[in-house]
């Protein structure tokens, strides 16, 4: 198997946030370079549909949402191309880069934001190689199970979400609510 | 891994398989430096892959204009247009109609290639923003597995044609539509008559002459049905459009009997191409044809094309069966519960209409600035499965039509919708507003027409249940520029966005356009009143609304009242907040909604030699402004000739200024100055801008060496005060262009 689009939203632990702070925020992103191996191009703000995608930070490797989805906001990091490396490294980087994008979130003074890791949701945007099936689900396991176990330790469980239009999505239950930083630290 | 190309296999009909590969074949041939980039720009448009803002590899970040650095290196897919740089992807959809399947795979590529959001334009196609070109294929792939092509939908050709979404349910429609807009499309599409246009061509279908639903006044191409001695056929027009000078079309059929539309429509195409401009773009509509060898010269050359036609039997073929576009209701009619809540009584007031067939409804989904996710689009191909069939259509007013909705099931409808937060009430008010793209995501925007539309929503939205029904009922509509992609001319309240410099800084601002008439195909157009910063639109909006319940006589129109009064008042109206704040005192004036950089290129400084240009320049440009709003009192008063000579005075006035901007000696007469703005503004290319290049000045150009303001009509007086309002946009924004560059050099 190979890297594809793959997608982690961390969840904020207020399930309310104004959206309209990201955009200055995200502008200033693009501005000062702040994820250096990224490059960002543009902001879309989608603060005005209901439970939507939020204000995205486009890039061209990798797209930063401030999600609203199921009127849960959290940070979703979503991969578009440009990965080099094996299948696991391809997950282990998402989350990585996901929780990364949460702690310059959380430092952002006129923002307040704070997340928690008890529940993430992974997902893949790839119809063709990753069907919302069990074969699926079957497949990237092992793979998942690594990179919790790298983050969060080995107490995560896992749920298959959704049916077979909707994109392969996994709720994953950590087990541990530590903080983005002692996250990233312990990996 | 396997691929979509395998994946699909037959599901994917030819032609379009092949069309695809061969486009993916291009796309190799380009990566190999084997494709000339004019040729494959032109490929990839005609695919429906469009460029997007900052696709030349620059973006303003607020403190300068900075390299995007994408790792394509030299690659580009057109002129200026770098390959990896995230593109459009424009998607037809004939007439509006979507089935629930088609609508699942745009949401499966809304959320796999795009930014999970799907956006609905105002000729009912569907654009998924921020796409990679390389992906583009296998996009069309999938696509096509559920009936949908790209083809056309982008370049020098056919666009998506269009046509009421109440089409075969209406209850004031001559007959439906559907059909003759689907044999059309499918007749057009591909054909070699259609393959050589100087410029893209928009036809529009209408079930009738009242209704707004179809808008074919301002098509390159309209269709109004009519029924004559029991026999169906169309009111024919050719030539109008919006764009920078919106023109009514004229009348090319007043009866094109049925079996004659098709080949009536591909005599004007051959026309067209023949005829039609090549070599400047800003005149190569087919407006500027039907204006150039008049209408009556028009119709002769399309009959005589119509006579030397070879016969084709798809002419009429699809007349044998004018039921195959029919959609048959799933559930039984019924009539809406009577206990019916109360929120469901106000959704349905203006988002619920009865169809002809007594029992079923087309219920409106008014979606924000046209956009929704893409789980909402699945959820929403679920209620289409479930309770009206394959029977939606895009708007034009950039909603979604659900037909065939049986009243029994309305109460149901409306729940779901609730639990997907899309049942929003007002469908068609004024909180229902259309906005194009604008500085969000296209090249040419100006302004964030996005922005204002969305910043007006919000704070009309609080108020709506409270505003008085007149005022409720208006329509308003933004453009980021002057192209007029979200079709102000033809709201009661349309805004396009300009700019203007103050105190040495660029300020977003809007045109605000009064008097538009969205009813009767869009009758008329609305004319300019003045520009009002941005920041000041949702005041202006509150202004001219207040003053209008305030002055109105009885249950007098918004449209009628603006007749009335006429717009000079209106400008009274809004002069107190035409002047924004300077920098210092309140620098949000100098920003666009929903964009916090500043606005323009934020690095200017403020030199000393600006400094004392600017009064002296901008002297001269009000005086250009008064003496255009003059030419509108005065067209406005009938005197079309005085109004006419009026809009030439002002473009005079402003190129004086602009003339005197370079330290060039000049007379105040027309002669003078237009030989001086020729010489040093016009042939150096200093006027020119990189889009329209040197378009505006020609309008000064042409009006100097053929005095068509003398003896002007009222269409013609309309037309030079477009043309003048044109212009002193393109001079204001020269003038910017020429500040900025002295800045620049004094800042060296």
């Amino acid at each position: 198997m190979q890297a594809t689009k793959f997608q982690v939203k961390v969840y904020t632990k207020a399930g309310d946030i104004e959206l309209e702070k990201l955009v200055p925020v995200f502008h200033e992103w693009i501005r000062a370079k702040k994820i250096p191996d990224e490059l960002l191009i543009d902001v879309a703000d989608y603060a005005h549909v209901p439970q939507g995608p939020g204000v995205v930070l486009i890039g061209h490797q990798s797209d930063y949402y401030l999600d609203v989805a199921d009127d849960r906001p959290g940070l979703l990091y979503s991969r578009k191309r440009g990965f080099v490396g094996d299948f696991q490294a391809g997950i282990d980087d998402t989350f990585r880069r996901a929780l990364l994008a949460c702690k310059i979130l959380e430092e952002e003074s006129d923002l307040d934001f704070e997340f928690e890791t008890g529940e993430l949701l992974f997902r893949v945007q790839d119809r063709l190689n990753a069907p919302n099936a069990d074969a699926t689900y079957e497949a990237y396991e092992p793979a998942l199970r690594q990179a919790t176990s790298t983050f969060f330790g080995d107490s995560a469980s896992f749920e298959r979400l959704g049916g077979p239009r909707e994109p392969f999505a996994v709720r994953i239950r950590t087990g541990v609510n530590a903080s983005v930083d002692e996250s990233l630290v312990r990996a | 891994m396997t691929s979509w190309k395998e994946q699909l296999g037959d599901q994917i009909p030819e032609p379009l398989a092949g069309e695809v590969d061969l486009f993916e074949g291009q796309i190799e041939l380009k990566k190999q430096g084997k494709l000339d980039d004019k040729i494959f720009a032109e490929t990839r448009l005609r695919r429906g892959v469009y460029g997007q803002r900052y696709d030349n590899g620059l973006r303003d970040d607020g403190t300068g204009q900075k390299p995007l650095a994408f790792p394509c290196g030299d690659l580009t897919k057109g002129p200026e247009t770098v390959w990896d740089a995230p593109g459009m992807m424009r998607i037809k959809i004939p007439f509006g109609k979507l089935t629930a399947d088609q609508l699942d795979v745009l949401s499966e590529l809304a959320e796999e290639n795009s930014d999970s959001i799907l956006h609905v334009t105002t000729r009912q196609d569907i654009q998924l923003h921020f796409i990679h070109i390389e992906e583009a294929p296998d996009m069309m792939r999938r696509l096509a597995a559920v009936g949908i092509t790209t083809r056309e939908a982008c370049g020098n050709s056919v666009r998506n044609v269009t046509a009421c979404e109440y089409a075969g349910v209406c209850t004031t429609q001559a007959f439906d539509v559907t059909p003759y807009a689907n044999a059309i499309t499918q007749y057009l599409l591909g054909h070699p008559d259609v393959q050589d246009f100087g410029r893209k061509f928009k036809i529009a279908f209408s079930g009738c002459e009242d209704n707004p639903c179809g808008l074919v006044t301002f098509h390159d191409l309209g269709a109004v049905a009519q029924v004559r001695d029991g026999k169906r056929g169309f009111r024919v027009v050719v030539g109008g459009g919006l764009g920078a000078v919106p023109v009514q079309a004229k009348v090319l059929a007043e009866f094109c009997p049925e079996e004659e539309l098709l080949p009536l429509a591909q005599a004007v195409s051959r026309v067209f191409a023949r005829l039609g401009e090549k070599q400047s773009r800003a005149r190569a509509r087919i407006k500027f044809l039907v204006q150039k060898v008049g209408i009556d010269e028009f119709k002769r050359l399309v009959a005589e094309e119509r006579e030397g036609l070879r016969p084709d039997e798809r002419w009429t073929a699809f007349l044998d069966d004018l039921h195959s576009t029919d959609e048959t209701p799933i559930r039984e009619p019924g009539a809406i519960p009577s206990d019916a809540t109360a929120a469901f009584q106000k959704w349905a007031k203006h988002n619920l209409k009865p169809q002809a067939q007594e029992g079923y409804y087309t219920a409106i989904l008014k979606l924000p600035l046209g956009d929704f996710t893409s789980t909402q689009g699945r959820a929403l191909a679920e209620l289409a499965r479930e309770y009206t069939g394959d029977a939606m259509r895009c708007t034009v007013e950039q909603n979604l039509a659900f037909r065939w909705l049986s009243g029994a099931d309305a109460v149901a409808f409306y729940e779901r919708l609730q639990a997907l937060k899309m049942a929003e009430a007002g469908a068609g008010t004024i909180t229902d507003m259309t906005s194009c793209p604008g500085t969000d995501t296209c090249k040419l925007g100006i302004s964030a027409s996005r922005g204002v539309t969305g910043e007006l929503r919000k704070r009309l939205s609080v108020v709506q249940d409270q505003l008085d029904p007149a005022v409720q009922a208006l329509r308003m509509k933004a453009s980021g520029c002057f192209n007029s992609c979200g079709q102000h001319h033809a709201a009661d309240i349309g805004f396009t966005g300009v700019s203007r410099q103050v105190g040495g800084r660029k300020v977003p601002h809007f045109n605000v356009v009064l008097g538009g008439q969205w009813t009767e195909n869009a009758k008329s157009y609305g004319l300019v009143v003045g520009a009002v910063p941005s920041k000041n639109i949702p005041k202006a909006v509150e202004l001219i609304t207040t003053h209008y319940l305030a002055n109105r006589e009885g249950e007098e129109s918004f449209h009628a009242f603006i007749a009335r009064v006429g717009k000079k008042e209106f400008r009274k109206v809004l002069a107190p907040i035409q002047k924004p704040p300077s920098y210092e005192e309140d620098p949000s004036y100098y920003s666009d909604w929903g964009d916090p950089r500043v606005y323009g290129i934020g690095d200017i400084g403020i030199g000393e030699c600006a400094g004392e240009i600017v009064p002296f320049v901008e002297f001269g440009l009000q005086e250009a402004e008064q003496q255009l709003h003059d030419a509108q009192d005065a067209l406005e008063a009938g005197t079309a000739g005085a109004a006419a000579k009026g809009g030439f005075t002002a473009m005079v006035t402003a190129a004086k200024a602009l003339v005197r901007h370079l330290e060039v000696q000049v007379k105040d007469d027309a002669d003078d100055v237009v030989n001086n703005f020729k010489t040093h503004l016009y042939d150096t290319e200093v006027f020119h801008d990189p889009f329209a290049k040197g378009k505006f000045a020609n309008y000064l150009l042409k009006m100097h060496g053929d005095k068509s303001y003398e003896n002007a009509n009222d269409e013609t007086a309309h037309r030079t005060l477009d043309e003048a309002q044109l212009f002193l946009e393109a001079v204001h924004a020269c003038y910017q262009r020429l500040t900025e560059a002295a800045a620049a050099a004094a800042a060296e």
